[in-house]
């Protein structure tokens, strides 16, 4: 456990919970959440590069990804379910086949050599100051979701979850505020990433593969659809468990292929046992555990949103 | 006009084994609500093993049928981890199909190791016009052909077939008259490893197939699987064989590194313009 797994782990949370909140909160599966987390780092990475100030390129980043999230959700947001779901995979596996041709965007190589991210002249160079930055900005991102979800507007996010027909019946403007939700869960993936590119200081179409946006729903179903904690719990948990496998297969004396079968293979095993024991996820479950323990009077729980089945 | 009609074939042919994959999910969710993400998986396992009985010196044929098999016990083994136990929910089943996914890729690395594989498929081409069209593609033409037409009597005539298909219009009713539905998913998911098995062995000839092609696999197949809205396979099929054309077209003719983004783009295009005829209120009425 480094300060390097810390500010990843960090940086993860950000994006999970602002999937949460679209998961959990208003039933819209993405299954491209790290294109946001792409969008807002070669924001922040080009505009450093061409020599703008390094803190407008940090500002830009969660705006480019929620302008992006609003024009592609007018028309992607008319999907439900599972084909919503394909269409933000899809999104993603176009930007990075457009990403890895275009010379503005340094093709495969990507864009190398980000200079460090000055704030207000103070220049963030290490692990510390950017885990701090992480910190506050997962804490700052934790408060908005929390006011939005205990608001009037969070009811009707939940409401449309339910029935988009009787949400827009009871007067919730439907299609404005699934909007709404996607820009802003895309402007923390946007944000995250922004981090990101100062953090490790270059961005290529590999850093942001598809597997990472699966990595993402994993983490937030891990840890427990519909709460904040459940996010940061099992992006944490994730971020933390594959970091220590591929170090269980770095070690001395393992063969070449080792690293992977073991994170692979472990990993695999450890989702699927997450999954049928505790398959509301990390939090709730551990939560449930614990008011049994107590022999406190559980009040009852709201089941999670479930994906809309289509039949 | 020949270059045209090449590109056409080797396009159906790749589209094919894409609807075999597509039929496989489009099986599996329609009985078990399940969106199976290890599908590509079985396609990978397939054809790895077809080319190691192969290198055995098993004939073909034989070599190609064991390996399917194979893949419909891996499918009946995924489908145990996934269905068995009671009271997940369709989004943990999902992640423990991914689960599912990772747990064999480590097996794969282990047996095969990483580098990409193949095996010889039916050699040779044949002359039509002045267009020389491959054996083998017209063999994933034929056969996905043959499987298609066998599906649609299965689930409207056999007493299994009507089991599967009862338990994917209400599997309360189904249980209700005593029909296993445990049991039937577990037949899905034979049939969807099957099914994948069998666009692996089809296609791993035409184009090497490494661990991680099931990404691409999925990916195609989700693509072409959406369009029937995950339960109907006559729209998965016609989506699969557009994807593969415009694949193979854009390929010939334009740039071979954007023939993803186009064909991706065009489905989405679709989609979209599907959903929008569609109002909210006829969507939640045909839940």
């Amino acid at each position: 456990m480094t300060l390097s797994t810390l500010v990843l782990a960090l940086l993860a949370a950000s994006v999970a919970v602002g999937l949460s909140l679209l998961m959990g909160y208003a039933g819209q599966v993405s299954l491209g959440q790290a294109s946001f987390y792409m969008i807002g780092g070669y924001t922040a990475a080009l505009m450093a590069t061409n020599s703008l100030p390094t803190w407008l390129g940090l500002l830009a980043a969660p705006a480019a990804a929620a302008v992006a999230a609003a024009l592609l959700g007018v028309p992607l947001l008319r999907l439900r379910g599972h084909q919503l779901a394909f269409a933000t995979l899809a999104v993603q596996l176009i930007l990075l086949n457009l990403a890895g041709q275009q010379s503005w965007t340094g093709g495969d190589i990507g864009l190398q050599a980000i200079p460090q991210l000055t704030v207000a002249g103070y220049e963030f160079s290490g692990d510390v100051p950017y885990a701090c930055l992480a910190l506050v900005t997962l804490i700052v991102v934790a408060l908005v979701s929390r006011n939005i979800i205990a608001s009037r507007p969070g009811r009707g996010l939940r409401a449309l979850a339910t029935s988009e027909v009787a949400a827009s019946s009871s007067g919730v403007p439907v299609a404005a505020y699934k909007l709404a939700v996607f820009s802003l869960s895309a402007a923390f993936a946007g944000l995250a990433g922004g981090i990101y590119a100062f953090y490790i200081g270059y961005v290529s179409p590999t850093s942001f593969p598809v597997l990472l946006s699966i990595e993402y729903v994993v983490m937030v179903v891990v840890g427990g659809t519909g709460s904040i904690w459940g996010a940061t719990a099992g992006a944490v948990a994730i971020t933390v468990l594959l970091q220590v496998l591929n170090d269980l297969g770095a070690r001395e004396g393992m063969p070449a292929t080792a690293p992977t079968v073991l994170s692979y293979g472990l990993f695999g095993t450890l989702l699927m046992a997450m999954m049928l024991f505790a398959p509301r996820g990390l939090v709730p479950t551990t939560v449930a555990l614990w008011r049994r323990r107590t022999n406190q009077a559980a009040p009852p729980t709201p089941k999670p949103a479930q994906i809309p089945t289509e039949t | 006009m020949s270059a045209f009609f090449q590109y056409l074939i080797s396009g159906l042919a790749v589209g094919c084994g894409f609807a075999l994959l597509a039929s496989g999910l489009v099986t599996i969710n329609r009985v078990t609500h399940v969106v199976n993400f290890a599908q590509g998986m079985f396609a990978v396992v397939a054809g790895m093993t077809a080319g190691s009985l192969l290198s055995a010196g098993l004939p073909h044929g034989l070599a190609e049928a064991a390996a399917v098999l194979v893949a419909g016990l891996v499918g009946l083994l995924v489908g145990v981890v996934t269905l068995t136990k009671p009271g997940a929910g369709t989004q943990s089943a999902l992640i423990v199909t991914l689960g599912a996914g990772f747990v064999a890729y480590a097996a794969e690395i282990l047996l095969w190791g990483d580098d990409p594989r193949s095996f010889p498929g039916l050699n040779g081409a044949v002359r039509v016009g002045d267009a020389f069209i491959q054996k083998q593609s017209l063999l994933v033409i034929g056969v996905t052909a043959a499987i298609f037409g066998l599906l649609i009597p299965f689930f409207t005539r056999t007493y299994l077939g009507k089991a599967l298909t009862a338990c994917a219009s209400n599997a309360y009713a189904a249980r209700a008259v005593g029909i296993d539905v445990t049991r039937m998913g577990l037949v899905a998911f034979t049939l969807g490893g099957l099914l994948g098995g069998t666009a692996g062995v089809l296609l791993t000839p035409l184009t090497p197939i490494s661990y991680d092609t099931d990404v691409l696999l999925i990916t195609n197949g989700f693509a072409a699987a959406v369009f029937g809205v995950l339960t109907r396979p006559g729209p998965a099929l016609a989506g699969a064989l557009t994807l593969g054309v415009v694949e193979a077209m854009v390929a010939g003719y334009g740039q071979a590194s954007y023939q993803t983004v186009v064909a991706l783009a065009l489905m989405l295009a679709i989609m979209v313009w599907r959903a929008a005829r569609r109002t909210p209120l006829q969507h939640e009425g045909a839940r």
